[in-house]
């Protein structure tokens, strides 16, 4: 299993830009923390079938409407995206 | 080692020493009242403490990727559509411990741009569009701004986050994204095309140069397009999400095709009524996004109270994602989720949540008389409410978020005033509103009380005491004064006795009209007062009045920047009365331009960006298929002109007319020579202090100007019940109330006069050389309107109250007294009566607003050099509450110079 940082883990609720609470412990830790081996993905545009990478933090969402497709970006949050399909 | 003025005076024998009526102990004072919240709200104000502002781009991200793909659909569904995605795709944030949920953005302190307003102030400053915006003027008093060094300010960027616009801390991973997202805006956003045809205007060169100088603090129609007003609560309530689609639906298919008689904007109903369906079912979708992840929660969490809790908000949110509350938890969920799901919709500060206690009673009377909540639950409640709300930011510009709001929001919570029926509308539940303004002490939402005499005599004891908690709330506004000012401006709307009492204040100081609503629950009628009325604090922007004046003597130009602002009047300004009448002519000149400009922005902004959500939640934008833009609220009558530095000038003023014209003591080309040197000593910013007793004498000077300096700072101040310098003051607010209605707001309604100064006196201060009064550059100006300068009333508190009274403070929207007194003067019971007696007396006197900052300067001054030791220090600011650690350095140093009376 690939490592997972503590902002790219499911359980994960940020408080701000660098920590936030681990709701499986209830305890805050830090964004860029390595969490438990175990730990579950969140679901981001990095991790989804319609990504494609352009540059080091650009991309192209494939299951966009738009003509021509538009952006992403391999960071983003997509809990609520209908079209997000794990890789 | 430079001297600095409090020991120049003191050579002289004279005494900085800024303690009136009596002498402050040697020790440092505490605050008398101090109370603990509940175990709970304790550890989410905890994780408050600790939490740093924090912005991304999901909302901006959605809104934008949205809106790009309609660009020939009509603008109000294009707006609707981008709303509806984003809150649709906007990330839920669940913390352990809350009954409350819902967030601005997923983070506890969340925000993020909205590059459809304006998007060149948060590029980097080598960027082509931060460049133009400096060339127009409209990132200029950045320069001139700071925020607090502490708190959860970003002030700098670290490690792996970048800090934007000296406030808000952003993820390196995101900022690609945010400058792509905003350089898809160029030349589309409100910003931009307001510009655009701004430009326009036969004087637009006249605005940019009146935006360089800091004689306006910010433009209007971009940067907090709404807010300083009173959000409506009662659609929701009474008919629930479902119900206002159902609502809309039926409306839709009865005006569909028709225009009713106005050929003009009679068929944009349909649109509208279709754009009010597709925002709902967006916020819908944000509440259900929430309800699934409390529901995820409840499955992962092994601890049974916080599972149980859990579902309760589970349970809650699938309720009022359809129908409307049946209790007093649901409806307190359904109006912060309305209450954000507004903040969201635009960049806004200042949304009020208006007087809740009267709109949440009639759930608390029910629950309480069934039983199914105690009234310790609903302290609680109200507790968790002031974390929620305190976390509240809005992302702006440093000029706009530091310079002016010191990072605060203004959710402003009223109690008292009257009901419908002209009787007390103080209830059981706003009782406990200022209870937990004790046991909760955090800055939102700051409190008010519309005080008349009906209202009881022990809330008003206990509004006291909160005050002693020494949070610097809640403020008393007069419900009479501002009745008067209602019938006044919005009778030409309409405005009926009954409205005038559902009155409210938006942001922090501004008399907000209302309308009383009939709430059904369980059978029972109850009338509800909320919001009716547009955004105020629009318009014209803060002009900085002792700037005018800089610029009056000094022929229309700009001694700090070289720069010529106004067609020289080539005036010999031989009489005083020469000097106020072209003070005069260059104030108009200002309001005018500046109203015309202002205008073009609103106008794009109300085609472009016209709000939807908290349009339709206004009477009568369901009742008229109109909304705001469309004059759907019932009153539209709201933009101002603003003033700053009243105080400082009129004591300029004073000094002038009695040096220079009356006792001929100094020639007006010596005084002239004297402000342009500052009258000897450094610049503000060279020294790093913003007060004038610590400012140092540059050694160049020696002595030159030290004898004027003395005379000026010895002229009559304002403040002292002194005829002298009352009668100017009378005689500026005579013109300004006047003058301030000959400007047309793009609406068709006149302005009216607006004197809150916010944090615009630092920043404004900064930007403008010494004055005649004997300030010195670069210091901040006098706090508020009616704040007397630092150190200069010394003749008690109710000469001060006088001096203030002066004027008729009915005939403008608003004005702002604010005074520090040490705690021991207000010590127990006696204390109390005291400055309730105090408070009445000003109110009796028709003085609209005052509030306190009960502290010890002493502690100010230990927690400017230990600010670690006092992240939860609260003062009170203008008309708002904040923490000390998040105000700049030029408000703080007012602060602690301003007087501190020993007794009341």
């Amino acid at each position: 299993m690939e490592k997972v940082l503590y902002r790219d883990a499911r359980n994960y609720v940020p408080i701000d830009v660098i920590k936030g609470i681990d709701h499986l412990t209830g305890q805050t830790v830090m964004a860029d923390k390595e969490a438990p081996k175990d730990y579950e993905a969140m679901p981001k545009c990095k991790n989804c079938n319609s990504f494609k990478a352009e540059g080091e933090q650009m991309g192209i969402c494939e299951g966009s409407m738009s003509d021509p497709k538009f952006f992403a970006y391999p960071d983003m949050v997509a809990v609520t995206c209908e079209m997000y399909a794990n890789k | 080692m430079a001297k600095k003025l409090k020991e120049v005076l003191a050579d002289a024998g004279i005494s900085m020493d800024l303690q009136s009526g009596g002498k402050a102990p040697e020790m440092m004072v505490d605050r008398e009242v101090k109370r603990a919240p509940h175990p709970r709200v304790k550890k989410l104000k905890d994780i408050y403490m600790d939490t740093l502002s924090s912005a991304n781009d999901e909302f901006t991200y959605w809104y934008t990727r949205e809106y790009m793909m309609h660009d020939s659909e009509i603008p109000v569904i294009r707006r609707a559509k981008a709303l509806k995605t984003a809150f649709a795709h906007s990330t839920p944030a669940i913390y352990p411990g809350e009954l409350l949920v819902m967030r601005k953005a997923s983070y506890f302190r969340g925000s993020f741009p909205m590059p459809w307003l304006s998007e060149g102030f948060y590029m980097a400053h080598e960027d082509e569009f931060y460049q133009e915006a400096l060339k127009r003027g409209s990132a200029s008093v950045d320069e001139h701004s700071k925020f607090g060094q502490g708190g959860g300010n970003v002030t700098k960027s670290f490690g792996k986050v970048v800090s934007i616009a000296g406030k808000f801390g952003v993820r390196q991973e995101e900022i690609p994204a945010m400058l792509k997202l905003a350089k898809m805006w160029y030349g589309k956003s409100v910003d931009d095309l307001g510009n655009k045809y701004e430009k326009m205007v036969p004087e637009y060169k006249t605005k940019e140069q009146i935006m360089r100088s800091i004689i306006c603090m910010f433009d209007s129609g971009y940067t907090l397009p709404q807010g300083r007003e009173v959000i409506n609560y009662y659609y929701p309530l009474e008919y629930g999400f479902d119900g206002i689609i159902k609502m809309a639906e039926e409306l839709k298919a009865k005006v569909a095709g028709k225009a009713d008689g106005d050929g003009m904007v009679g068929m944009n109903r349909l649109y509208n009524y279709e754009a009010v369906i597709i925002a709902t079912q967006g916020l819908q979708k944000w509440v259900n996004n929430y309800a699934k992840e409390a529901r995820r929660l409840d499955k992962i969490t092994k601890d049974p109270k916080q599972k149980e809790e859990y579902k309760g908000i589970a349970e809650r949110l699938e309720w009022i994602e359809h129908n409307p509350p049946r209790t007093f938890i649901e409806a307190f969920q359904m109006i912060e989720t309305i209450h954000l799901a507004v903040l969201n919709e635009d960049a806004i500060s200042g949304m009020s949540p208006g007087r809740m206690g009267q709109v949440l009673y009639p759930y608390f009377e029910q629950d309480i008389e069934a039983g199914r909540i105690t009234e310790d639950e609903v302290l609680e409640l109200l507790e968790l409410d002031r974390v929620a709300k305190t976390s509240i930011d809005c992302f702006a510009s440093t000029g706009v978020v530091g310079g002016v709001l010191s990072g605060n929001t203004f959710n402003n919570l009223c109690v008292g005033g009257l009901d419908k029926d002209g009787q007390s509308a103080v209830n059981r539940l706003e009782y406990l509103i200022l209870e937990a303004g004790i046991t909760m002490a955090m800055p939102q939402p700051t409190l008010s009380v519309l005080y008349d005499e009906k209202l009881p005599e022990d809330f008003l004891m206990l509004a006291m005491e909160v005050i002693k908690c020494g949070t610097g709330y809640p403020a008393f506004m007069n419900s009479r004064t501002a009745q008067e000012f209602l019938t006044k401006q919005y009778g030409v709307e309409g405005m009926n006795l009954e409205d005038v009492r559902a009155w409210a204040i938006g942001g922090c100081l501004e008399t907000s009209p209302g309308v009383w609503k009939p709430l059904h629950l369980n059978g029972k009628e109850y009338w509800i007062p909320g919001g009716a009325g547009q955004p105020t604090s629009v318009g014209v922007h803060f002009i900085s009045m002792p700037k005018v004046l800089e610029l009056t003597l000094f022929n229309g130009v700009d001694p700090r920047t070289g720069e010529k602002v106004y067609e020289p009047h080539n005036k010999k300004l031989g009489t005083y009365e020469e000097v106020w009448e072209q003070f005069k002519l260059y104030w108009q000149k200002t309001c005018e331009v500046l109203a015309l400009t202002n205008n073009i922005q609103h106008d794009i902004w109300r085609k472009n960006n016209m709000a939807v959500i908290n349009s339709y939640l206004k009477p009568d934008c369901l009742d008229k298929g109109h909304l705001i833009n469309e004059l759907g609220y019932r009153y539209n009558g709201t933009f101002s002109v603003e003033s700053a530095g009243t105080i400082t000038l009129v004591n300029s003023l004073a000094a002038l007319k009695k040096l220079v014209y009356d006792d001929k003591e100094v020639s007006l080309k010596t005084m002239k020579e004297a402000i342009k040197d500052n009258f000897g000593f450094k610049d503000a910013r060279e020294v790093n202090s913003f007060s004038l007793a610590d400012q140092e004498i540059r050694e160049d000077a020696a002595d030159k100007w030290e004898k004027l300096h003395f005379k000026a700072l010895q002229a009559p101040k304002y403040g002292n019940d002194e005829k002298y310098v009352d009668d100017i003051l009378l005689a500026w607010e005579n013109f300004f109330c006047e003058d301030a209605t000959k400007y047309e707001s793009l609406y068709g309604f006149k302005m009216y006069p607006c004197q809150i100064s916010v944090s615009t006196h630092g920043p404004m201060g900064s930007a403008t050389l010494a004055t005649p009064d004997g300030r010195l550059s670069g210091t901040t100006f006098a706090d508020a309107s009616m704040s007397a300068f630092p150190g200069t009333d010394r003749n008690g508190p109710y000469a001060l109250l006088n001096s203030a009274a002066t004027w008729d403070q009915a005939k403008s929207q608003n004005s702002q007294l604010n005074i520090k007194i040490h705690p021991t003067a207000t010590r127990g019971i006696e204390g109390s009566k005291k400055l309730l007696d105090l408070t009445r007396a000003y109110m009796r006197k028709g003085g609209f607003h005052i509030q306190y900052n009960i502290v010890d300067s002493k502690v100010l001054q230990d927690a400017q050099k230990n600010p670690r030791n006092y992240r939860d220090l609260m003062v009170r600011v203008a008309g708002f509450t904040q923490y000390w650690v998040e105000i700049g350095k030029a408000v703080q140093d007012e602060l602690i110079a301003r007087t501190e009376y020993e007794g009341v």
